[in-house]
């Protein structure tokens, strides 16, 4: 068997307004429109995903925190209705989702290998996050590609973002390995929005675009600092940065999903490619992708 | 003010899922005595703040008129599924809309079929009310109010439910201390995450049974001592829809993965 790769990584936000603007089957409210220079920015990302015909997608969402230990969904198949619980009015999704379990079990293994608390999620009727149905539809509609789902470890809040943030870093180096055991062709897609300060109040027409734009100009200069590094594949400076941008942008990578996913990539100097920048309700969205294999 | 009774209740669902592990089953008897309290004050409404139902964006309140089905916790569901049973008081619901919004609250209505209700809610109303006899008025916990909005909050959902001439019962649903195991533990020993959180706990459940005035002047403490339940932002619901009480009976109290739980029901 050939080793596994990684063969790319996104950084793949997971704002709901993304899902109901495009208005897919899946979703029942219906929208006019909106953010479409994020949804453009996405359709780049499925043209890099069609090119690079992965095995598998691995998703980290903040939008599955757990307090104990990192989680995998261990499911072989998970459906039911998404709704939700803070933009119900956007967001109710019927989604059908392949577990690759087999990945998701050594990627498990691999964590408690090198000292972390790892668990396999099997209950048949747990519901899917929306963080993570929105990355993966935005990135791939068909759902036609096994997906392996990983909890936010509460550490980076509970613990300090040095100790967090190692943690996930350690779970990056574990999915690495674990997907270089099985052979298979991966794509990591970390689910954060950068600079995290929203508006409080939804305008009565959410997709009206003249309502959009930074809820804050320091975390939107934050966005660019960063960006600007990682267009120019400085991933070690990013790196360096990152807690300060963390606390100033209030930054929601703080979860954890792009140290993770860094780290398994093992910080690659190849420079990012952005696909697009926006905001939704005030925070700072980037669809960006780091190719590293054919 | 149309409170007949008022109570504090975990949001963690551990004792209600596994009440046969003692340290939990010793906060799932609690719950017993508390809903037994309930019932005995003849409620037409339930008024539930829980700080498990999270909102960031206007204060969100259930107008669904009977919400069922399964809820997974997304911690816990290796100790079982949760059954959704809950029914809204929509009048009332919507009158608290109202005048949350004519106070500058911006508020919205949240009716969806399978929209997810938290488990702290499903939890409290599952053991107050297993048979969904009692509507409800569910508030949002926003992450962006504070304490003293979420009095006020809870003094609106009061003020609505006299003008509407109903009983109405009080449930903050939240814990105590925060701190919780952050590694696999054995439940049958699962006990208060350190000392200093286990004496604030009792600090804050003694001034509890010594009033409201004893709780608001514990509340400092405690906050120092240790991390709240979101700021313990419950008791300020408990406190702006009672509008004070004279004392508590702690009915139990104990850990539920490290963190602090508690049923209290509040004198009036």
């Amino acid at each position: 068997m050939a080793q596994g790769k990684i063969v790319a990584g996104f950084v793949a936000p997971h704002p709901p307004h993304l899902v109901y603007a495009e208005n897919p089957p899946q979703n029942e409210p219906k929208a006019e429109g909106g953010w479409e220079p994020l949804r453009w920015a996405y359709e780049k990302a499925r043209k890099s995903i069609e090119e690079l015909k992965p095995d598998v997608l691995l998703v980290h969402s903040p939008h599955w925190m757990t307090l104990v230990g990192h989680h995998f969904l261990g499911v072989p198949r998970l459906s039911g209705k998404s709704v939700d619980p803070i933009f119900p009015n956007l967001f109710r999704y019927d989604f059908d989702m392949a577990v690759d379990v087999d990945l998701a079990e050594a990627c498990c293994a691999e964590a408690q290998g090198l000292g972390l608390t790892a668990k396999m999620m099997r209950n048949p009727n747990f519901r899917v996050d929306y963080g993570t149905i929105t990355t993966l539809h935005m990135i791939r509609p068909q759902w036609d590609i096994p997906v392996v789902g990983i909890s936010a470890n509460n550490s980076p809040y509970y613990l300090n973002i040095d100790e967090g943030t190692a943690q996930m870093e350690t779970l990056g180096e574990a999915t690495r390995r674990a997907i270089e055991k099985s052979g298979k062709r991966a794509v990591l897609l970390a689910s954060n929005t950068f600079s995290h300060y929203h508006f409080h109040e939804e305008p009565d027409t959410p997709e009206d675009m003249s309502k959009e734009h930074p809820q804050n100009y320091h975390g939107y200069k934050w966005d660019m600092r960063m960006i600007e590094l990682m267009r120019k594949g400085q991933i070690r400076e990013v790196m360096r940065l990152f807690p300060e941008w963390v606390e100033e942008a209030f930054a929601e990578v703080k979860s954890g999903a792009f140290p993770w996913m860094v780290s398994a990539m093992g910080y690659p100097d190849v420079p990012a490619e952005l696909h697009g920048y926006g905001t939704v309700i005030g925070t700072g969205n980037a669809v960006m992708e780091w190719r590293l294999a054919a | 003010m149309a409170i007949v009774s008022a109570f504090l209740m975990p949001g963690n669902p551990l004792p209600f899922l596994q009440r046969g592990n003692p340290p939990w089953g010793a906060i799932a008897a609690g719950a017993d005595r508390a809903a037994a309290a309930l019932a005995a004050s003849k409620p037409d409404v339930l008024l539930i703040y829980s700080t498990q139902w999270i909102a960031v964006l206007d204060e969100l309140w259930q107008t669904r008129p009977h919400s069922t089905g399964l809820h997974v916790d997304e911690n816990w569901y290796e100790y079982g599924d949760l059954t959704m049973n809950v029914r809204a008081d929509v009048d009332l619901a919507k009158a608290c809309i109202a005048a949350a919004s004519a106070a500058g609250i911006r508020s919205k209505a949240v009716d969806y079929d399978q929209f997810p209700i938290d488990s702290g809610t499903i939890v409290a109303n599952g053991f107050l009310n297993p048979d969904a006899s009692i509507p409800a008025v569910i508030a949002a916990n926003n992450l962006y109010h504070d304490f003293a909005g979420t009095e006020h909050l809870g003094r609106i959902a009061a003020e609505q439910a006299a003008l509407q001439g109903k009983r109405a019962a009080v449930i903050a649903v939240g814990g105590l201390s925060a701190s919780y195991f952050d590694h696999d533990i054995n439940i049958a020993e699962d006990r208060i995450f350190d000392d200093a959180a286990d004496s604030a706990n009792r600090a804050l459940l003694d001034a509890m049974t010594q009033g409201s005035d004893a709780l608001q002047a514990a509340l400092p403490d405690f906050n120092c001592a240790t991390k709240g339940d979101m700021g313990m932002k419950h008791l300020g619901w408990v406190l702006g829809a009672t509008g004070g009480f004279t004392g508590a009976t702690v009915h139990s109290y104990g850990p539920t993965y490290g963190a602090g739980a508690a049923v209290v029901e509040f004198h009036l």
